[in-house]
Order: structure tokens, then sequence, then C-alpha cells
């Protein structure tokens, strides 16, 4: 079996199918808005695509990151994020209908969102690469090529500020 | 507090049961729960994979037409730029060799020898070219501004300028071509003028001269009068402005005229040595005065 490479046009496909929801969602968790994290990140695919023969096929993802980043960075920094639940949010207790209860989820809800919109960029896509995408500390790491230590002191100060906003409002 | 590392593992996953267990006695738990099944659940922009790709495969051929053309085009200006210096270089050294150039600028003279040891005096602000290769068959040569010219017997010497062309066999003669100016005056031998359609012969001592396209009357000069090869301009009735004009030659200096009747005819001559003199030998006898400013010169009335 031969080795994948970014260079060869189906591998290079295949990578971008695979990879495109998950990386636009990392795109998304630094800009807010849906049509700027999808701008960064077809620009980013470019620019590996431009650049395949120095990027390592395992690198690829971290690559991309790091280009969102550095794209974001340099392009729009201070947009406002604007995140939403989606429609069909359950309830962390699906069971209790008491229309007070539901009241003070929803009033959570808001309270949390605003919360994780005020978070730094580097704090919420640590924290959301957590809770949306499962990912375990160690390879979030990885993607942002930065110490595990470095995603755990973001995580959780992200936590801390979260929750002292919510106890706060 | 142990419990923000409980709550880092948690997230993580990897939270032991026990650690767990003494988690869930915090109050603090309840929100934590709460922050973590609801963050989940923020709604991310669906992507259509087929969507997204094809764009992003017309946006690649898009930029890899211009990244693709870019080095060619670079290869090819090269390709470009080399044959054309190639051509200048080719072209330099054939032409230098076919045609020999000098060149005088304001205040500057040049004696220099022809092929057949014929001497030439170039006067300043002045160019002759001429072929080396073919000037033992023919003599001809290339005059814009004034020469004097002591010719070896031989062939046909021709001088050719915008006014006209000047031929000889063995002499000395001067020829001055300047704007609205030309000039031919005849020290030694014949010399013979083609102007427009006439052909006349000089003999020592006399001369052709045009001003303003007009052929003047006077035609004889004082071949002992001294001249620029002296360090000398002499005029015999000539308009003030060819006068200047020559003293600009001279000196390089700028002359303004203020209200002056260029027209005049002046008689005389000025040095070439020294600037402040010269303007005196003019401006004296035609009443007339001078300031002189770094390298400008004004003329103006006496009052």
């Amino acid at each position: 079996m031969t080795e994948k490479s970014l260079c060869n046009e189906n591998d290079f496909n295949d990578f971008y199918r695979t990879n495109i929801q998950f990386i636009n969602n990392f795109s998304f968790y630094k800009s807010g808005n849906k049509d700027v994290s999808l701008d960064l990140v077809q620009e980013a695919f470019l620019k590996m695509w431009e650049r395949c023969a120095e990027i390592s096929y395992e690198k690829a993802k971290s690559y991309l990151f790091t280009s969102v980043n550095h794209l974001f960075l340099n392009k729009i920094k201070h947009e406002k994020v604007v995140i939403k639940y989606a429609k069909n949010t359950p309830y962390k207790d699906i069971t209790n209908q008491n229309p007070e209860y539901l009241l003070e989820e929803e009033e959570f809800k808001i309270k949390l969102q605003k919360a994780i919109e005020d978070l730094t960029n580097a704090e919420r896509e640590v924290f959301l690469l957590n809770r949306i995408d499962g990912k375990k500390y160690r390879e979030i790491a990885e993607l942002l090529n930065i110490s595990q230590k470095a995603v755990e002191k973001r995580m959780s100060s992200a936590l801390k500020k979260l929750r002292q906003k919510i106890n706060i409002l | 507090m142990n419990n923000e590392n409980y709550i880092l593992k948690w997230f993580n996953g990897e939270i032991t049961n026990e650690e767990l267990a003494q988690l869930k006695k915090s109050e603090a738990f309840k929100n934590i729960e709460k922050i973590a099944h609801y963050s989940s659940h923020i709604d991310l922009p669906k992507i259509n994979i087929d969507e997204a790709h094809a764009h992003f495969i017309s946006k690649r051929n898009a930029s890899k037409k211009v990244i693709k053309t870019v080095p060619l085009y670079a290869r090819n200006v090269f390709k470009y730029a080399a044959s054309i210096i190639f051509l200048l270089i080719t072209s330099y050294f054939l032409f230098s060799n076919i045609n020999t150039t000098y060149t005088t600028s304001y205040a500057e003279n040049q004696v220099f020898s022809l092929p057949d040891n014929s001497e030439v005096i170039l006067n300043s602000n002045s160019k002759i070219s001429f072929s080396k290769n073919e000037w033992a068959t023919k003599r001809n040569l290339k005059l814009d501004g004034e020469a004097y010219f002591k010719v070896e017997k031989g062939e046909k010497f021709n001088v050719k300028t915008d006014k006209g062309i000047i031929t000889v066999l063995g002499t000395q003669f001067n020829v001055k071509e300047r704007k609205n100016f030309f000039e031919v005056k005849c020290f030694e031998g014949t010399v013979q003028v083609s102007y427009k359609n006439t052909v006349l012969k000089l003999i020592k001592g006399q001369q052709f001269k045009v001003l303003n396209g007009n052929i003047d009357s006077i035609n004889v000069f004082n071949t002992t009068n001294k001249n620029w090869l002296q360090k000398e301009s002499n005029f015999i009735s000539t308009p003030l402005m060819f006068v200047f004009d020559e003293l600009q030659n001279q000196y390089g200096y700028k002359i303004q005229l203020n209200n002056i009747d260029t027209t005049k005819l002046y008689s005389g001559g000025f040095t070439h040595s020294n600037i402040k003199e010269a303007l005196q030998t003019i401006t004296i006898p035609l009443q007339l005065k001078y300031t002189l400013k770094e390298k400008k010169i004004i003329i103006s009335k006496n009052d």
C-alpha cells in the first residue's frame, strides 16, 4: 500500500470530504460566523493544496488548524461571536415537564450561550472541541500544536469563567 | 481544591468512579453538568460537503491557473529579456564598428585625427560621426555643430550637415552648423558647398553663410582673424541671437535676454577664456548690461 499524499488528487479530495465539517466546526468556534468560517476553511485547504509537497498527510489536520488560525487572526480579529443552540436541544432532565423547570433551563441556556460567546477565542475553541467534537485534551493539543498542559489550562479557565458568569447573571 | 482537577478529568472522560462520586457531592456539579450538556448542543453550520467541495475545486482551478502561469510567464520574460539584451549587445558592437562618433558638450573642444590623418577640431556642443571601415573608399562624415578641418589630399572629402554638404579635396576649412545658422569658411585650397539647389566653390578667404535660411551677402573674411581655434569667437554683421547662442555654447551658461532686440547686427568677437571679459566685449559696444549669477547670465538694456 502506498503512502497517502496530499499532492495526490484523490487522496486530497478524500481528506477534504472527510474533514471539512470538523475543520469548519473549529473555524466556527473562532469566528462564530458561518460564512466567515467556511471562507477561512476553503482558503486554508487551498493553501494546503498549493503547498501539498511540504505537508505530510498525518500533519494535515494540524496544518489546517494552524492555517485557519492565522487566516482568522489576519482577517477578522474583532467580530462578535454569535452562537445558538440546535433547535431540538433536549433539556437536561427530559422527563421533567414542569414549566418552572423548563423556564429555569431556558434561562440557564441563555446565560451559558452569552458566557461562551464572551470567552477568548483560545478558550472557546478548546472548550467546544472538547464538548462538541468530543476531542480529548491530548488530541486538541496535537491539532493546535500546543502542549496538553496548555489545553488543560485553557479548559480550566474557560470553565471557571462560564461558572462565574452563570452564577452572577 | 481537588474538584477543579476532577472536573477537568470528567470533561476529558477519564475520571474514576470514586472521583466522580466525590465530585457529585459538590454543589457546583449541578451547574457543571448543565454546562457540559447544553454546550454540546450548540448549533453548528452544517456543511454541504458536495457543494463545498465543488466550490473548492473551482476556486482551486482558478488559482491553479495563476500559480502555473506565473513561473511560465516569468520564464518567457527572461527569454525575451535575454534575446533583447543579446540584440542590443550585438547591434551595439556592429554599429560601433561602423560608426565612430565624437561628441563635445558645452565649453569643451576636441581634437582628433581621421583614419587618413586628416585633422578635425570639434568645437563645443558638437558631434561628428563617420565610418572607420569605409573611410578608405569614402571620406564621408556627418557634422552637427561646428568643426575645423585640415584635410589630407586624397579622395573627395564630404562633410554632411542638415543644412548642406561641403566637398573638398585637400584643404583647411571651418564648418559651423547651428540652429538657423550655417557657415563655411575656407582657409586653404578650395571648398565646394552644396546648399539646397546651389553649388558653389569657395577659395581661401571666402565664406558662405546662411542666417535663418537667407544666404548672407558677405562672402569674404580675414583668415588672419582669430577664431575659435585661438579661443576666440568672431562675428561680422551677425544677428545678436547667434552671438549669444555661441556664448552659451562656449561657456555653458544659461542666458536670459530681457527685452533685447536679437536681430541687431554685431561685429566683433569674444574670448573663450574669461566670461566677464567676453560679456563686456559684447555688451559695452551695444550699450547693454549684464548680471552674472552662478551659471546664469541676464542681459538687459542700460537704463
